[in-house]
């Protein structure tokens, strides 16, 4: 075993041979969006993440389904499947098999194995002083969902982050395979600073972030404004705030973005500093428009994590 | 003072009710009630960025925040990026103008544009009575840049008067990136203005 429980990372890797290693992982959570044809895009998306963050290419996955069949309609669950499966055939992976139960709640997602050659896996371990850090997608997916719920979202933004979530991290991955990438991990419900802080917490190094640099979608500024934040947001503030210091000239809503669960978010990649403007020219040539070098990994303070 | 008891909910629940308050009944002072940090923080952000004044208060598991209306004038306590509704001025009617058209009346087409922007230029004389502009269908195209009444509108709203704009018809028309004024919206806002106006006038 290579990673597993000890080391908590986006996926586990077992070593078969000298030249292949399996990396396994499972994710599944209830509807994040009206349409169930979406919802299975980016419950897929979402699984399929955590291998790309840990280098790896996907291969095979397994359905996970929970439905109330007895009191909803099977068209609805049929719809879910066949975003998935849709999903998983853009990312080149093929579905194997899968469970379901009954449930009176709906929730959707998959078990996914991938390849990866022991050599090139990328931990959230493993950034030196001097990294720069590459995020790919925007921030900001949890409190425009809260606006959403709370019917308070136009249709271009429900669209624009519909398909911000179903967007798969794989191009980024790809990209990223040509590049000195020390440390990877993908951001989802901890946010950008809980996901930061398990790349630093108990290191020798610390970060500082150029908040002004870092993607977030314009509208979760506005509904952080406007009290739309979601309870996780602030959960994830109290318990990382102690190895948090963000700057007076930092605006309160950016603040709040940055703590901000994600849903499907994109890859936070610490590569050497000589590669860095390279790759993100790269990711931004193949695809991956939101992506911008958002800070740097620093020797002092460590542990830490500085906004300014 | 106006109450609102929101404990057993989550978020986004109490700030939408909160909301309803503030833009519906246009009430100057009020007191809500939750049970839980994340919810006091949203509802003070959202009572904040409406420019109310807000105080704080803990009792047991309960949170009570005050809001009150800053005095006109009043600097607003967060710069918060927030659209501002104006709340509803007692004083005066409230006149919705639903526009559905980008030229005024039928018959000649050259006419109908050089009377709408005639029609835009003048509605001024409304004065305060005027309280929200609504553009739908080919409305929508009045608030695009290129306009011959955009800089018109642009004053309107910088004074304070409420343009909403469509979304589904900037949409339909493609015109989501060019839209220069107002805020995009819903049917559940438009329908919402047309319950509370003293008065709907379409074109």
């Amino acid at each position: 075993m290579l990673v597993g429980l000890g080391r908590a990372d986006d996926a586990g890797v077992y070593r078969v041979s000298d030249t292949l290693a399996l990396i396994q992982t499972v994710d599944f959570f209830t509807p994040i969006v009206d349409d169930p044809y979406w919802f299975g895009q980016i419950a897929a998306a979402n699984a399929l993440s955590d291998v790309y963050a840990m280098g790896g290419i996907p291969k095979t996955a397994l359905n996970l389904v929970a439905f109330p069949g007895k009191s909803m309609d099977l068209g609805v669950l049929r719809q879910i499947i066949q975003g998935g499966i849709d999903k998983l055939r853009e990312a080149g992976v093929v579905l194997i098999g899968g469970h379901s139960v009954e449930d009176s709640e709906i929730k959707y997602g998959l078990a996914v194995t991938g390849y990866v050659h022991p050599g090139k896996i990328r931990t959230k371990g493993g950034l030196h002083a001097g990294d720069r850090l590459v995020l790919t997608k925007p921030l900001g997916t949890g409190i425009v969902n809260t606006a959403i719920k709370a019917g308070l979202a136009d249709p271009r933004t429900v669209d624009q982050v519909t398909r911000l979530m179903a967007a798969l991290n794989r191009a980024a991955a790809d990209v990223m395979s040509g590049y000195r990438v020390h440390a990877c991990t993908d951001i989802t419900g901890f946010g950008f600073i809980g996901h930061l802080a398990e790349m630093v917490a108990r290191t020798e190094i610390g970060v500082r972030i150029d908040a002004g640099r870092v993607p977030i979608l314009p509208e979760a500024l506005t509904f952080a404004a406007m009290g739309l934040i979601p309870a996780g947001a602030y959960k994830n503030r109290a318990f990382r705030e102690e190895m948090v210091r963000i700057a007076p000239g930092v605006d309160r809503a950016v603040a709040d973005v940055l703590y901000d669960p994600q849903t499907s978010g994109g890859l936070l990649i610490g590569v050497h500093p000589s590669d860095a403007e390279a790759l993100a020219a790269a990711l931004a040539d193949n695809g991956v428009d939101a992506a911008a070098i958002v800070g740097e990994v620093v020797a002092q303070p460590r542990g830490q994590i500085d906004i300014v | 003072m106006k109450e609102i008891d929101a404990r057993g909910l989550s978020c986004p629940a109490p700030v939408l009710q909160t909301k309803a308050a503030i833009e519906r009944e246009g009430v100057e002072s009020l007191l809500v009630v939750v049970d839980n940090a994340a919810a006091q923080q949203n509802v003070q952000r959202f009572m904040e960025s409406k420019g109310y004044m807000t105080t704080l208060a803990q009792e047991g598991p309960d949170y009570r925040i005050t809001g009150r209306a800053a005095a006109p004038g009043a600097k607003t306590p967060v710069s918060a990026p927030a659209p501002v509704r104006e709340a509803p001025r007692s004083e005066h009617q409230k006149i919705v103008i639903l526009c559905a058209t980008d030229r005024l009346g039928y018959g000649d087409d050259a006419l109908g544009q050089k009377l709408m922007i005639n029609f835009i230029k003048t509605l001024k004389e409304m004065g305060p009575d005027l309280w929200q502009l609504v553009f739908v269908n080919n409305g929508v195209k009045l608030a695009i840049d290129g306009s011959p009444v955009l800089d018109d509108l642009k004053a309107y709203e910088k004074e304070g008067l409420t343009i909403l704009v469509c979304g589904t018809c900037l949409d339909h028309f493609d015109l989501l990136d060019r839209k220069q004024v107002g805020t995009t919206t819903n049917m559940l806002d438009i329908v919402t203005a047309m319950q509370l106006a003293d008065k709907t006038i379409t074109i």
